[in-house]
């Protein structure tokens, strides 16, 4: 009988839940509506211990909706419940509100509201964790490598901020949607990179991230006014990534390099999914985002049969247009160890001696490896030891560690054989 | 045979704080136990219970609302089997899910009264 119920649907369902009774009773009540919504799981767990119903997800939402009855009367809201459904512009009968369509309406602007830009980013974070992925404090804490009380804090602050600041539970519309999208956009990305680029999680946690992100910009995408290219992009960019999951971490939760990668773990679903997205968001000569110049990057490296067979040359380009778009440190970097690929080492140098390393915080690290590199290629062993020297104090991660040692025993016997 | 009772103590979902993703997993053990107990056919009956109730006592049959016990010590509800002996009830009851929340299994052999 366990095969029946679908992956996560408890966690995705509390999202929804939550939504829709956050449209009803506003969000000065979210705990109480939080408290309902486990209610009514833990109604489910014992009643269907014995019978699973035919469609468990509208079990719930019908157990939702008896629930917000209930909450009416805890909430003493009963009195003004006509007045508030039945007139204005918004007037919505309470069972609408339960239709497909308007619980997806409801998600979004739980999304929208989540990823506000007047609420701290760390807290929106674990916010739209918690209402939108149904995390707990606990799997919030070990998600994002804080404390569980630091969690409940953040989600305080964000649950407070809401009421206080008066945000509106809404979807904006006009150009104020194109720049609230870019914020939310942003959360899903940070939120996609914690499961993705983080050193010291397991790889269940990190799927968990990865598949909320993926699920979120879907859920965005299933709204016609939010299927915009750059949305598309992003959901090609998160797809290209995906793919790589399995084979970018080895048996000890390490980040394997994408030189060492084995690329028969690739997931070609999902970069079929992604070909996809992609497809859509360069429709029509569109402008280009940050996220079509990932993508396109990621692509070129899944395109690769092997590392040797990377198109340098085309991430090279997308690389330097995305860095026209985005002059940052990081992408500065990228290109560096691109063009030293390409064996552009006057322009590598060039790369590099404009970045400001500091600014690359935890990735200083790879700054000294490449300028290593670099060196190593123009014959000059001392300063490429010196080098990858800096970057062995610098770098935390086990198996990056070890591919740097390699590389120093490499430098050093080049100088043995001259 | 002989049928016995379980009786499921403590473990009271919530009060645990459990993520929805903690609760589907365990729901998902029930059912793998429901289901292999329902296979050796040594199930006859079985609910869950809530946590509130009434209670009615004293002589004026004095009614109280519950919940009646900490959560520790609540009956969350019930299996009857019928199997051979204590031990092969004690066998049926290691696969009860909630060990790991601090509850526990009581059995209990239901008494048959001699005609």
């Amino acid at each position: 009988m366990e095969g029946k119920i679908i992956d996560h649907l408890f966690r995705h369902q509390h999202g929804k839940m939550v939504s829709v009774l956050t449209r009803i009773f506003g969000f000065e009540h979210l705990e109480t509506i939080e408290d309902a919504v486990q209610d009514t799981f833990i109604q489910a767990m014992n009643s269907w211990r014995k019978q699973m119903p035919e469609n468990p997800e509208a079990w719930l939402m019908r157990a939702a909706k008896n629930r917000s009855i209930d909450l009416f009367r805890k909430i003493g809201k009963d009195k003004d419940r006509d007045s508030q459904f039945n007139n204005g512009p918004s007037a919505i009968a309470l069972s609408e509100m339960f239709l497909d369509d308007e619980i997806e309406d409801s998600q979004l602007k739980m999304i929208f509201t989540a990823c506000h830009p007047l609420l701290d980013p760390k807290d929106q974070i674990a916010f739209a964790l918690k209402t939108i992925s149904g995390f707990s404090r606990k799997e919030i804490a070990a998600a994002l490598l804080s404390k569980e009380d630091n969690i409940k804090k953040r989600l305080q602050r964000a649950r407070k901020y809401i009421v206080k600041l008066n945000l509106q539970f809404e979807i904006p519309v006009g150009e104020e949607l194109n720049v609230r999208l870019d914020r939310v956009m942003e959360v899903i990305y940070v939120l996609f990179n914690e499961g993705f680029q983080s050193l010291k999680k397991d790889k269940l946690i990190r799927k968990d991230l990865c598949g909320e992100a993926l699920r979120l910009c879907k859920i965005l995408l299933n709204k016609k006014a939010l299927q915009v290219p750059k949305l598309h992009a992003l959901f090609a960019l998160l797809c290209f990534h995906s793919s790589r999951l399995e084979s970018k971490i080895g048996p000890n939760n390490e980040i394997i390099n994408l030189a060492d990668q084995d690329r028969r773990l690739w997931y070609f679903p999902l970069i079929a999914m992604g070909n996809d997205a992609m497809n859509k968001a360069v429709e029509n000569n569109v402008k280009m985002s940050s996220y079509h110049y990932e993508a396109a990057i990621v692509s070129e490296h899944l395109r690769a049969s092997s590392f040797e067979k990377t198109n340098w040359t085309m991430i090279l380009k997308w690389y330097l247009e995305l860095y026209a778009l985005q002059p940052t440190e990081n992408n500065l970097l990228n290109i560096s160890i691109v063009q030293i690929q390409l064996k552009q080492f006057d322009e590598a140098l060039k790369s590099l001696t404009n970045i400001n390393q500091a600014k690359l915080q935890q990735r200083e690290y790879l700054y000294y490896a490449t300028f290593a590199e670099y060196f190593h290629h123009q014959g000059e062993v001392v300063k490429s030891i010196h080098h990858i020297d800096r970057a062995l104090e610098l770098v935390k991660n086990e198996s990056e560690r070890d591919y740097f040692i390699s590389k120093k025993n490499s430098y050093q016997n080049k100088n043995a054989r001259d | 045979m002989k049928d016995f009772m379980l009786l499921f103590i403590g473990s009271d979902y919530v009060t645990q704080g459990l993520s929805p993703e903690e609760m589907q997993a365990r729901m998902g053990k029930w059912f793998a136990w429901n289901d292999k107990m329902q296979a050796q056919g040594i199930v006859k009956h079985g609910e869950a219970l809530q946590s509130t109730g009434r209670r009615v006592t004293g002589e004026n049959r004095t009614v109280t609302d519950g919940p009646f016990a900490e959560s520790k010590e609540l009956i969350g509800g019930y299996y009857v089997i019928s199997v051979a002996d204590y031990d092969a009830a004690v066998e049926v009851a290691q696969d009860y899910p909630d060990y790991d929340l601090g509850g526990k299994v009581e059995i209990r052999e239901i008494m048959v009264f001699d005609q």
